[in-house]
């Protein structure tokens, strides 16, 4: 396991930083998160955190517009940025040579962000070409929202995705995204890692000279999510779509504070590969289904959600295979993993671990992801040492405390 | 705070293989990559798919794709399962002109992986059920991209450049049809024919010291071809016109322009690439900053020239609001007329970017892999990667802009598009 040498300093104004070099390393990775997210949007007012992803790339004092983007292609970097439910992040990775370049464009759009009325209408139309693109005009594009409106009420921080209403975005004043911008982009609600080729002394230097001067401010408390009920039984809906699929569906912990390890291996055992017991029981023996996933939407503040979804085989219920499902699960609840299962759910889980470690944009989004939901970059450290702990009553728990009856989503294909 | 300067001085060139022969004819490239502790096989076999029996296309796809359901020493499952408490996991694609079977790995755990890596080329199983079930996930892949807005583009895209009548015209996974007549005799004849070392290479990159390699290699080293590959003929390219894949329901018009041109071995090879970045490639690019930035049209414009095995292709497009595609297609051929010649910031930045974001797409053994195993499936030495950014650096702006006039005609630009009828004139 490569040991991540860091080095973490607080401003004066509150953000902090954290340095991970890596002398091999060809270029640096400039990663900015920003606690803001669609969790903390108002019913009526969503799509807020994620238009400023978008705004955020239109210019300020020193910087055209679309140049930020311009500028660190030409320099032979690459830059992007996403939004959740918790965080935004915007990322260059750069040639060392142009570390200095990227903390200014953070810096000046920090500082003096242009939110013109030019700006807010034109990115309000490309988000929503993206909303049509990346889910209206995609089959089963509506399913990540109906699985959270299956846990979540409309009104919870939660109970919308982040890219939010085009409604909302159509109703919403230019004062009203200003405040936002005011109110959560500012340096104490901000964490910097840079990782790769940079000295921490050196990285350091160039970090004071560019955000240190930038004005303080305290952070705006996250508001309390909601007590809520709990899953919302069965949902079926019926698309124009080539297939159905099932969906079950359950409240795991939040993220804060947990990396999940135990449940990520039970989903492996239950479903990754060819080798996996669903896939063994549902598709090779029973021809109940012809595919069968497993995945968590994360939430720092409130349950994550844990799915385990299935293609059914043609003329097989879609109950049915929920039924086998959930079945599944209360075997591997019931006996835990066999050595095996475990010793080759652990052997994936390090292989994607150091995968994910080798890059350094994706080293860097790492410590600033284990920075906000463990409170400091180096838990990032601890993953190999909880994988290796991990017992097969501990994956056995993990599947146990998906109790059933799960919470159910049929997508069905409209009967043409 | 004044604009920082930038300086670049880094040289990055792409690593050169060891390069050997096993006994029985495949070809090795190893890269070793100190401090790559995750390793990556690649083995490109040049089997092109117009060699399927036309009744039976898709075939080399779901021999792909079931080859690792089981071996005869490993049955049903075994063998995958083997590999997987190793930490490796395998993947795989098949393309007009290759097959691509891939696996990551510990680099520790090289030597007891690439036995059962060999296991799974020399001897699949291909289990009547495991064929079945592989030709069903086909079919359903199938139907999937029929929904698919952009998959739906490009096949229309595909049909309007090549037509019907040509293998390159129709999808190369085969159609529900084809699929439907598979057999396992059909697979274990393509994997027989076309699972050989003739022109193929076994690409391997990671920290191999130590690794054992020169040993594990042993298990392919008998690995023979009883006869050459036929030649691979590339088609022409119908006269340009327009397809449209109708969408009834699409909430937008998705488009896909281009037109085949030339590709690695000519001399304007670089300087195309340089134009298309400038044109579609990137952010700033001409066509994202006028139908992105400026219109609001589109959640973005892609696009550039990809080399293929005898040639090159240009492409551009994107999804566009229905009502406004009509006009994006208009803009897309008057700019691709190029009445303002490229200027000298745009060829400087466009290389920059080319030459300077290398580093970054090679930084894994994977990534370095991949691009030696696309190199080796079209028969290029991995030496082109360093030859070819030798070649932008030495690009004119004058010359990027000869280029793009000498090989792209607006007039000649094929369109596959998807969306609802009546949202572009087509034919």
């Amino acid at each position: 396991m490569p040991q991540i040498e860091q080095v973490t300093h607080t401003l004066d104004n509150g953000l902090e930083v954290c340095i991970a070099p890596d002398p091999l390393s060809p270029a640096v990775a400039v990663n900015l998160w920003y606690e803001v997210g669609s969790f903390d949007e108002s019913p009526g007012r969503t799509g807020f955190a994620h238009l400023f992803e978008h705004l955020m790339f239109q210019g300020s004092a020193h910087v055209a517009s679309g140049e930020h983007m311009g500028l660190v292609e030409a320099h032979g970097g690459s830059v992007n940025a996403t939004t959740s439910t918790d965080r935004t992040n915007y990322f260059e990775t750069v040639p060392p040579g142009a570390l200095e370049l990227a903390l200014w464009l953070e810096a000046d759009r920090m500082s003096s962000l242009a939110i013109s009325a030019e700006n807010f209408q034109a990115q309000r139309e490309v988000v929503k070409e993206e909303k049509r693109q990346r889910y209206d005009n995609q089959p089963y594009g509506d399913v990540l929202e109906l699985l959270t409106a299956q846990h979540f009420s409309p009104d919870h921080p939660y109970g919308h995705l982040p890219i939010g209403s085009m409604e909302d975005l159509d109703a919403t004043s230019l004062d009203e995204v200003t405040q936002f911008f005011q109110a959560w982009y500012q340096p104490s609600n901000a964490r910097l890692v840079l990782a790769g080729a940079v000295d921490p002394e050196e990285g350091l230097r160039l970090v004071e000279r560019h955000l240190g001067a930038l004005p303080g401010g305290s952070r705006p408390p996250h508001q309390q999510a909601p007590a809520h009920p709990g899953g919302q039984g069965e949902l079926t809906v019926q698309r124009p779509v080539p297939h159905n699929l099932v969906y079950t569906s359950w409240r795991t912990p939040p993220s804060a504070g947990d990396d999940h390890v135990a449940l990520d291996l039970a989903l492996a055992v239950l479903t990754d590969g060819h080798a996996s017991r669903l896939h063994r029981q549902l598709v090779r023996t029973e021809s109940l289904a012809q595919e069968v996933h497993g995945f968590t939407l994360h939430h720092l503040r409130d349950a994550s959600l844990t799915m385990l979804l299935a293609r059914p085989a043609d003329g097989i219920p879609g109950a049915r295979v929920a039924d086998a499902i959930e079945a599944g699960v209360a075997g591997l609840a019931a006996d835990g993993p066999t050595e095996e299962e475990l010793e080759r759910a652990v052997a994936q889980y390090e292989r994607d671990w150091l995968l994910q470690l080798a890059t350094v944009e994706e080293r860097a989004d790492l410590l600033n992801d284990h920075w906000l939901r463990h409170g400091h970059p180096s838990a990032v450290e601890q993953r190999m040492a909880t994988l290796s702990a991990i017992t097969p009553d501990d994956v056995r728990a993990a599947a146990a405390s998906l109790t059933s009856p799960a919470t159910r989503l049929y997508y069905e294909r409209t009967s043409q | 705070m004044s604009r920082p300067t930038v300086s670049l001085q880094q040289h990055w060139s792409f690593p050169q293989p060891e390069e050997f022969k096993l006994p029985g004819g495949l070809r090795v490239w190893a890269f070793d990559l100190p401090g790559q502790h995750v390793a990556s096989l690649e083995l490109v076999m040049p089997a092109a798919v117009t060699q399927e029996p036309r009744d039976r296309e898709g075939v080399a796809t779901v021999a792909l794709h079931a080859s690792d359901e089981g071996t005869r020493a490993h049955p049903d499952g075994q063998i995958v399962e083997l590999m997987e408490r190793r930490g490796a996991t395998l993947d795989g694609a098949v393309a007009q002109t290759w097959t691509r079977l891939g696996a990551d790995a510990p680099a520790h755990r090289l030597s007891e992986v690439l036995p059962l890596f060999a296991e799974v080329v020399h001897q699949p199983d291909y289990a009547q059920a495991d064929v079945a079930h592989h030709v069903e996930l086909q079919v359903a892949a199938f139907e999937s991209r029929l929904a698919s807005p952009d998959a739906v583009a490009a096949q229309a895209f595909r049909t309007a450049l090549f037509g019907d009548d040509h293998r390159e015209g129709r999808p190369v996974a085969g159609t529900p049809e084809t699929l439907g007549g598979i057999t396992r005799d059909d697979v274990l004849a393509w994997h027989r024919q076309h699972w050989t070392p003739a022109e193929a290479t076994l690409v391997v990159a990671g920290a191999l010291a130590g690794s054992g390699l020169e040993q594990a290699l042993e298990a392919l080293g008998d690995w023979h071809a009883d006869s050459p590959r036929p030649p691979h003929e590339p088609p022409a390219a119908k006269p340009a016109h327009t397809v449209l894949g109708e969408l009834a329901e699409a909430v937008q018009t998705t488009l896909q322009v281009g037109c085949l041109t030339v590709g690695r071995s000519h001399p304007d090879w670089a300087a195309l690439k340089l134009g298309a970045h400038v044109m579609a490639g990137a952010f700033a690019s001409r066509l994202n900053l006028e139908l992105r930035e400026r219109r609001g049209h589109t959640y973005g414009v892609r696009g550039g020239v990809s080399a293929r095995r005898h040639d090159g292709l240009l492409t551009m497009g994107g999804s566009f609001r229905a009502d406004a595609a009509a006009e994006a297609l208009d803009t897309i051929r008057e700019f691709a007329a190029l009445e303002e010649p490229f200027t000298d910031a745009e060829v400087a930045d466009a290389r920059r970017y080319l030459v300077g974001i290398a580093p970054l797409a090679n930084e894994t053994a994977a990534d370095i892999a991949r691009q030696a195993a696309a190199l080796a499936a079209v028969g290029q030495p991995a030496s082109f990667v360093n030859d070819h950014f030798a070649a932008l650096e030495a690009a004119s702006t004058e010359s990027v802009t000869e280029a793009w006039r000498r090989h792209i005609r607006p007039d000649q630009l094929t369109v596959g598009a998807s969306g609802p009828a009546g949202s572009l004139p087509v034919g």
